[in-house]
């Protein structure tokens, strides 16, 4: 009996370790939107929040390995009831970077932060996601009352002397592809400017088609010809990882997904090149390296 | 990667990084490095872009003492590349940079391009005991970014120990700084020469490192040219009237979505 060739996928290149991120908070999350690529949520224990000495060994490795940067993502990381402990312990050494949605963070939260800051030499970076400018379409998205509360929390920061990046999907153009788009980003610097912030950060990031919301075509997959001629500096998997509370993983969209765990406990073991198997990675490979903050 | 290594020990160097087209600042250093008794000239790379009348700057660069090295916009230059290959992410950004781009390409002579296209990518000569490498980015990507606040200790100590070095040296973010490593090992951005660095001062900086009394001794200079005139020759060049208003305030307008918060903070925009 004839058998179907299994498909091979491409396999991206490893470059080296410069960005290192961290679920920290697992999947859970103390709200439950309807793009979260990993369907994060107040009970989604899929991944589990990170243990403290975990973390910090990693870092340590991280450090020995030449790593240039760390973000801190979940789940909202804000959950983890020791993370000023952690982001203190990382700001010795590295720059860091929070991928949070705001909520959580007070005007306590805010003056540590800024004093964590104040006292380190690397920079920390705040990422608050929003999902619209229009108030409506923002709590569709991540629930009722957030758009509020998300923007007190970037006038919060940015008083305490943070310049927050504003991070929006383009979950907008996802559930109306004819809406016209044209001045989209000049709306977001006016909302800030409305809020009296003299230096508007704003970063307009891809929806992944997966978790919360699946791709209504079926999977687009890369493949080997695709790869020809083809610079592997633009994937994420080829300079970052992520660290969850089972292991470490090819790039922080495919957290969670078994083919995409390269070690149980070792940066090290990490280091490797890895398949472009998922349709994520063809979402990576057309708009490049978008996870981070430039 | 195209490494040049020169034979010769210095005492006193001067190091600049990305002209920007800035033919009037350049001229200024040239005459600052003389004064101060500098025996070498090192340019690390970008010397298009930004500025107006490219062809200017030439004549300076291929001069006696000077010593040249490529940085990205110069090896996109030399190839004939779509665009400066800065490594900027944001569409506003890369609106602006290719407009300096497309105006620096289509003002170079093809002598000059090709002129660019023969520069090494690194330098490395001694200055007293010292083993000093320059580099544009960094030693290992061209156009990385290495800011003060996002370069950690460990990662700089590991570029001088995979160069070999006592100090190495870069540009290419337009921000100046230095950094001391454990066993008297220096990492150093030398800062640009091309526009202002987004401190609302007008003029551009430099670095003169100097080993005569047994120490290293690093120091930044600034530069003062006529930046009025600068303006004047961008204005009738038509280049963008964001760029002019850099030159005049020493603020930066674009560029600005690379830079990590805490040097963000610093400026105006």
């Amino acid at each position: 009996m004839a058998t179907l060739p299994l498909r091979q996928p491409p396999r991206a290149e490893f470059q080296r370790l410069e960005t290192l991120w961290f679920q920290i908070t697992g999947t859970l999350c103390n709200l439950r939107c309807t793009h979260c690529f990993i369907s994060c949520a107040p009970d989604n224990h899929t991944l589990e929040i990170m243990k403290t000495e975990e973390v910090l060994r990693y870092l340590d490795q991280a450090r020995e390995l030449g790593v240039k940067e760390i973000y801190y993502t979940g789940g909202e990381p804000f959950i983890h009831k020791n993370f000023f402990q952690i982001l203190e312990y990382t700001l010795r050494f590295f720059p860091a970077s929070i991928l949070t949605n705001g909520l959580l963070i007070d005007e306590g939260r805010a003056e540590r932060l800024a004093q964590l800051s104040a006292d380190s030499p690397y920079t920390l970076e705040i990422r608050i996601s929003l999902d619209s400018y229009d108030e409506q379409k923002n709590d569709s998205v991540r629930g009722r009352g957030t758009y509020q509360k998300i923007l007190a929390a970037y006038k919060r920061l940015y008083d305490h002397g943070f310049l927050p990046i504003l991070t929006v999907t383009e979950i907008e153009e996802y559930y109306d592809p004819e809406a016209s788009q044209v001045g989209r980003y000049d709306k977001y610097v006016q909302l800030l400017r409305s809020l009296g912030v003299q230096q508007p950060r704003i970063k307009i990031i891809p929806v992944f088609e997966m978790g919360m919301l699946p791709s209504p075509e079926g999977p687009k997959l890369v493949s080997q010809e695709m790869m020809e001629d083809y610079d592997h500096a633009r994937l994420q998997c080829s300079s970052s990882r992520i660290v969850a509370d089972d292991g470490v993983y090819a790039c922080p969209i495919l957290v969670g997904e078994a083919p995409a765990r390269l070690s149980r406990d070792s940066l090290q073991e990490s280091m490797r090149p890895c398949d472009l198997y998922h349709s994520a990675c063809m979402t990576c490979y057309v708009t490049g390296m978008t996870c981070k903050n430039y | 990667m195209r490494v040049l290594n020169l034979p010769d020990t210095f005492s006193r160097v001067v190091l600049f990084g990305g002209v920007y087209n800035n033919h009037l600042a350049l001229e200024q250093l040239l005459e600052e490095s003389r004064r101060l008794g500098a025996e070498a000239v090192f340019c690390l790379g970008d010397m298009g872009g930004f500025g107006p009348r490219p062809d200017r700057c030439f004549p300076y660069l291929q001069g006696d003492g000077v010593i040249s090295m490529a940085g990205n916009y110069d090896l996109s230059i030399a190839q004939g590349l779509d665009d400066c290959g800065c490594g900027y992410t944001d569409p506003r950004d890369n609106h602006f940079a290719q407009i300096s781009y497309d105006y620096t390409f289509a003002n170079t002579s093809p002598r000059n391009k090709q002129w660019l296209g023969t520069l090494p990518q690194a330098v490395r000569f001694r200055l007293g005991p010292l083993q000093i490498q320059l580099c544009h980015g960094s030693p290992r990507q061209t156009n990385e970014f290495l800011w003060e606040s996002n370069s950690p200790d460990h990662l700089l100590w590991q570029f001088t120990e995979e160069c070999r070095a006592d100090v190495v040296c870069c540009t290419h973010t337009g921000i100046k700084w230095m950094r001391e490593l454990p066993e008297g090992r220096r990492f150093i951005n030398v800062g640009v020469i091309g526009r202002p660095e987004n401190d609302g001062a007008t003029h551009v900086w430099f670095t003169l490192l100097d080993h005569q009394g047994g120490d290293l001794v690093c120091r930044f200079h600034p530069l003062s040219y006529d930046y009025r005139l600068l303006a004047q020759e961008m204005r009738e060049e038509g280049l963008p009237a964001e760029f002019v208003e850099t030159v005049l305030t020493g603020w930066w307008t674009t560029c600005l979505e690379v830079m990590p918060g805490k040097e963000r903070r610093r400026g105006k925009f």
